[in-house]
């Protein structure tokens, strides 16, 4: 016991869950995470209690996995990090490449002068959570530095001379006796979708709309920043969806968009919402009184919009045909909520390859084979509290295969 | 030495819980009120021992050193384990009367079609007589995607094996579960036809032996009238009787709808308000068959977890000064985590104590003590004085209770992001509201505060489960006092708030601070300062 060596890649819900549980039975942790920041996707997501009452969406529980995670003598972090490859000879051999970290956790005091000051916007990034320290990075694909050298305004500037743009990347060995997969997934891209998403400002994704919400509070049309008047959500946008080959339902969405919907009303009751769907999914135990409110506050439209199209005054115009009347019908809105489904995160085809594992007919990667395991959305839809579960099983698994105690077929 | 682990149950849970506990050579007891069920086979060993026909009666002690008493064919046995597993299955309620419908031999529930299908084959099966089959499924009530599953499934089979034609009836069609979405595709590209139902309902007529069903299609607004060889209704899986029992004899908290796990995002996946008793699968609520399969791994993880962790010290526990305990049991009845014991005397057991403070709060002997809600170690974080002061404006003294899981954080993170906060705002870090008693509020008034806030989790997110609750009845019934006495009831104030509530907390503070810079000062300080210290627009101040 204390032994052992897991690598745990990706640090999003499943990587910070997988890594405290096998942390709290004495193994030892490396866990590296590609960006800047712990926490995944969910660490971006708002809390959506209404009327003082939690809703169970999961998104605290994120941030307590994330707390206990980098507080935990067992773990150990590597940001920003990546593998190069990997070599199996009973123990792995892993080679990571850490991108430079240019801000110093020791010196950084989150004053957050340096997003102030930064000219170039998207070079300095801001975390979500306070357990992600520094609560800020560089972005060297933005910063001008890193460009052409041609400013140093953050270097010069920092009180606490935190920063240094000059700092290089590093390699790093990893030994481990087995490896943990919790690279996640990608959010459905809607780019392609008729809907005007990435040309139309007022177009967002629930997961922009999260963010949104988990930083302002409110919600705001992107185009000039004032509070919308009528809000549209469209669930199931690259899920359930066959030309896509998309077979799945992505399990969270409905109950991420309602809840988000039920924040809105609460926050700015005069906002009126309509919710484009195909069935309404089960979340949560208390489903049933839930969506029984949510039918009062929000209109719910049982069609899946054919296209929008952006009027002159940037109100957005959605065509849907009416189930009972056939009519094609329009709706129209301020502000359009994608609520983008699970997709099969790209980095599944570099694991394969590293791992010589094949991903399963939908594109997500499962295993639990000769030290190489899976845990999270990566192995397909999953909420929070799933993932959480999930990944908690998986480190049983892992903990008896690294004590000799599973037969491999 | 790690004493061994009971499970209660012998369906496939309860099975997959103690080969997960054998094969890390845990020593477990099973103990289930029924016969032996999927543990046939199993053989008692120095590591096993099955109990059959044993219903519990009541349990004593705290993790680690649990004493249980049970009956077995009415004699009594009693059982001493460190952790307890709760593995129970759950309970499948047909929903006829939902549809107005009887039950016949035309009209099953979907379970007596899942054995019709798995029974025989398709030559003799009374199946062979028929040709349309209708399921009703979440149309009154919603349903789940466990019971959605199977209607598919079966729906599958009836087209497939079968030849018969078949119709589903349903309002949401549940596809959030692994394949369901693949399965539904795979039913209708096999012939199965849905019928789904938004704002208007089938009309559902049964006259002795035939079933008529009528209803507008929503699609294509056409009149349509159904009348299948046979009706399958769907069932609504809840929770086992027993398990009722169990939460009483284990202090437990339950659903809304009988499984023994509160609703509470911080007991996922399968912990309890207590320490070392877990909760899995159909005891915890409706699951699907592989997610039971990771609840069992997770109980198992938990009771390894917990045997090898060096009990947590870093928690203040609470401490019981024997001389001052009155005995009125308030800790006893009040104690979320069940940790008080009734022996001689009233003790607190510090592995099962989570140091929330809710007993202290409540002790009318004043005789339990938690060090870091020391009434005088929280006076000194406020000193009075402490809020500089501009010449013209007034900046009121403001003290927030946070619980230490929810505001502290949220508050951490408002600074985080660059919020500002009130000038004179004093964060008093609590490990739950529910431990703020009169005491702690009237002397926080007398010494200073212009303001006090209760910042606690919002409702069912409290690790305490009811530590917000009872910080609001506080609340409510100060409030109450102050408007006897004519004191302004806006200088106390609850709100809730979750761990990443940053900019949340910045507006619930900067309004609260707002509102009290409104009123003034309290007039509580004002006699109490100096002339050449008073505040600004103290003299202002009638009071
Ligand atoms: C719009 C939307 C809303 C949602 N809302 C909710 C909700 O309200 N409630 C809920 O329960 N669930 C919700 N979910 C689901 C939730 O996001 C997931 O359950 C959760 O994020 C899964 O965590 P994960 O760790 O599997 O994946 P991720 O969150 O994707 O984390 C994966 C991590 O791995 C890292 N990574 C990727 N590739 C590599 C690599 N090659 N090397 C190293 N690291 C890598 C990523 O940077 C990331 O940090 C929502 C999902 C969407 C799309
Ligand atoms: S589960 Fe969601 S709604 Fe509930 S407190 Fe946590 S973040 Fe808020
Ligand atoms: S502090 Fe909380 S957990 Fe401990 S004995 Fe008191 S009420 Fe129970």
């Amino acid at each position: 016991m204390g032994d052992k060596n897991v690598l745990v890649i990706g640090g999003g819900t499943a990587g910070l869950s997988a890594a405290v549980e096998l942390a709290n039975l004495g193994v030892h942790v490396e866990l590296i995470e590609k960006s800047k920041f712990l926490g995944g996707h969910a660490i971006g997501y708002t809390c959506k209690a209404i009327e003082n009452t939690c809703v169970k969406c999961g998104a605290c529980m994120v941030e307590e996995k994330l707390q206990s995670a980098v507080f935990h003598p067992n773990i150990n972090v590597l940001a920003a990090s990546q593998v190069q490859n990997i070599s199996q000879n009973n123990r792995f051999s892993a080679n990571i490449r850490q991108e430079s970290l240019v801000i110093d956790p020791e010196k950084c005091t989150n004053c957050g002068l340096c997003l102030n000051r930064c000219p170039m916007e998207g070079a300095i990034l801001q975390g979500f959570s306070k357990n992600n320290h520094p609560f800020y990075a560089v972005n060297i694909k933005k910063c001008l530095y890193f460009k052409d050298r041609s400013c140093t305004i953050c270097r010069d500037e920092c009180p606490e001379t935190a920063i240094d743009l000059d700092k290089k990347a590093s390699e790093h060995t990893i030994e481990a006796d087995a490896v943990l997969i919790a690279i996640g997934f990608q959010p459905f891209n809607p780019k392609d979708k008729p809907y005007g998403y990435g040309r139309f400002n007022n177009v967002v994704t629930g997961l922009d709309l999260e963010r949104m919400l988990k930083q302002s509070g409110r919600v705001k049309k992107p185009s000039d920043n004032k509070l919308p008047q009528k809000i549209a959500f469209i669930q199931c946008v690259g899920s359930r969806d066959a030309k896509l080959n998309h077979l799945w339902c992505s399990k969270v969405c409905c109950g991420s968009a309602l809840r988000m919907a039920r924040l809105i009303k609460e926050r700015q009751p005069k906002t009126e919402i309509a919710f484009f769907y195909m069935d309404v999914q089960t979340f949560g135990k208390d489903f049933e009184p839930f969506y029984r409110e949510a039918q009062k506050d929000i209109r719910m439209i049982r069609a899946i919009p054919g296209d929008i199209y952006e009027m002159d005054d940037r109100r957005l115009k959605i065509n849907f045909v009416n189930n009972s009347t056939h009519e094609t019908k329009e709706e129209i809105v301020d502000l359009v909520v994608l609520s983008v489904g699970i997709t099969p995160v790209e980095d599944i085809g570099t694991m394969s390859r590293i791992f010589k594992i094949g991903p399963d007919e939908s594109g997500f990667l499962r295993t639990d084979h000769n030290g190489v395991f899976t845990a999270g959305t990566v192995q397909g839809p999953m909420s929070i509290p799933e993932t959480i579960a999930n990944s908690g099983s998986v480190a049983w698994k892992i903990k008896k295969y690294i004590d000799g105690l599973t037969i491999d077929d | 030495m790690k004493k061994q682990t009971l499970i209660l149950g012998n369906g496939p849970c309860a099975v997959a819980v103690a080969e997960n506990l054998l094969t890390v050579g845990s020593k477990i007891i099973i103990a289930t009120k029924d016969d032996v069920g999927g543990f046939i086979g199993y053989a008692d060993s120095e590591d096993l021992q099955i109990l059959t026909e044993t219903r519990l009666v009541s349990c004593q002690g705290s993790v680690g050193n649990f004493r249980i008493e049970a009956t077995q064919n009415n004699k009594s046995v009693t059982i001493d384990a460190g952790r307890i597993i709760i593995a129970e299955e759950d309970q499948r309620t047909s929903n006829f009367s939902r549809y107005g419908l009887k039950a016949s031999s035309n009209v099953i529930p979907l379970s007596r079609m899942k054995i019709l299908l798995n029974d025989t084959s398709p030559e003799e099966s009374v199946l062979s007589e028929i040709k349309k089959v209708i399921f009703l499924t979440g149309i009154v009530k919603e349903s789940t995607p466990v019971i959605a599953n199977e209607v598919m499934e079966s729906s599958l089979l009836l087209q497939k094996e079968f030849n018969i034609q078949t119709y589903i009836l349903t309002k949401n069609l549940k596809v959030a579960g692994d394949g369901l979405e693949s399965l539904y595709r795979e039913t209708k590209n096999a012939g199965t036809i849905y019928i789904k139902f938004t704002d208007s309902l089938p009309g559902i007529y049964q006259e002795e032996d035939t079933i008529r069903i009528e209803f507008v299609d929503e699609i294509t607004s056409r009149n349509f009238r159904l009348t299948p060889d046979m009706t399958v209704v769907d069932e609504t899986i809840v929770a086992s009787p027993y398990l009722t029992d169990l939460t009483k004899i284990f202090h437990i908290e339950a659903d809304a709808d009988g499984f023994v796990q509160a609703d509470n995002v911080h007991r996922y996946p399968v912990l309890t308000n207590r320490k070392g008793i877990m909760v899995t699968g159909p005891s915890r609520g409706i699951l699907t068959d592989d997610d039971q399969r990771i609840d069992a791994e997770n109980a198992a993880l938990a009771v390894t977890g917990l045997a090898e962790e060096e009990m947590e010290t870093k928690l203040e526990k609470a401490e019981i000064h024997s001389e001052k305990c009155i005995q009125c049991l308030n800790c006893y009845h009040l104690c979320p985590h069940h940790a008080i014991t009734l022996n001689e005397r009233v003790e607190v057991e510090p592995d099962a104590c989570e140091g929330c403070g809710i007993c202290t709060a409540n002790c009318l002997g004043g005789a339990i003590r938690i060090k870091n809600l020391n009434l005088q170690a929280i006076l000194h974080q406020i000193k009075t004085g402490d809020v500089a002061q501009a010449e013209q404006t007034f900046t009121p003294l403001l003290v927030a209770f946070c619980c230490s899981r929810s505001a502290v954080q949220a508050r951490e993170l408002a600074l985080c992001m660059g919020h500002e906060l009130p000038l004179g705002l004093k964060v008093i870090q609590v490990p739950c509201a529910g431990a703020i008693s009169y005491d702690h509020i009237f002397a926080v008034l007398k010494n200073g505060a212009d303001g006090i806030m209760l910042l606690t989790c919002h409702k069912g997110n409290c690790h305490s489960e009811r530590g917000n609750i009872f910080a609001g009845q506080v609340v409510k019934l100060i409030k109450g006092i102050f408007s006897i006495i004519g004191f302004e009831k806006e200088r106390l104030s609850i709100q809730t708030l979750a761990s990443n509530m940053g900019t949340e907390f910045s507006w619930i503070t900067n309004r609260f601070e707002k509102t009290i810079a409104a009123l003034g000062p309290s007039r509580l300080m004002k006699n109490q300062w100096p002339e050449n210290q008073r505040r600004p627009n103290m003299k202002g101040n009638t009071g």
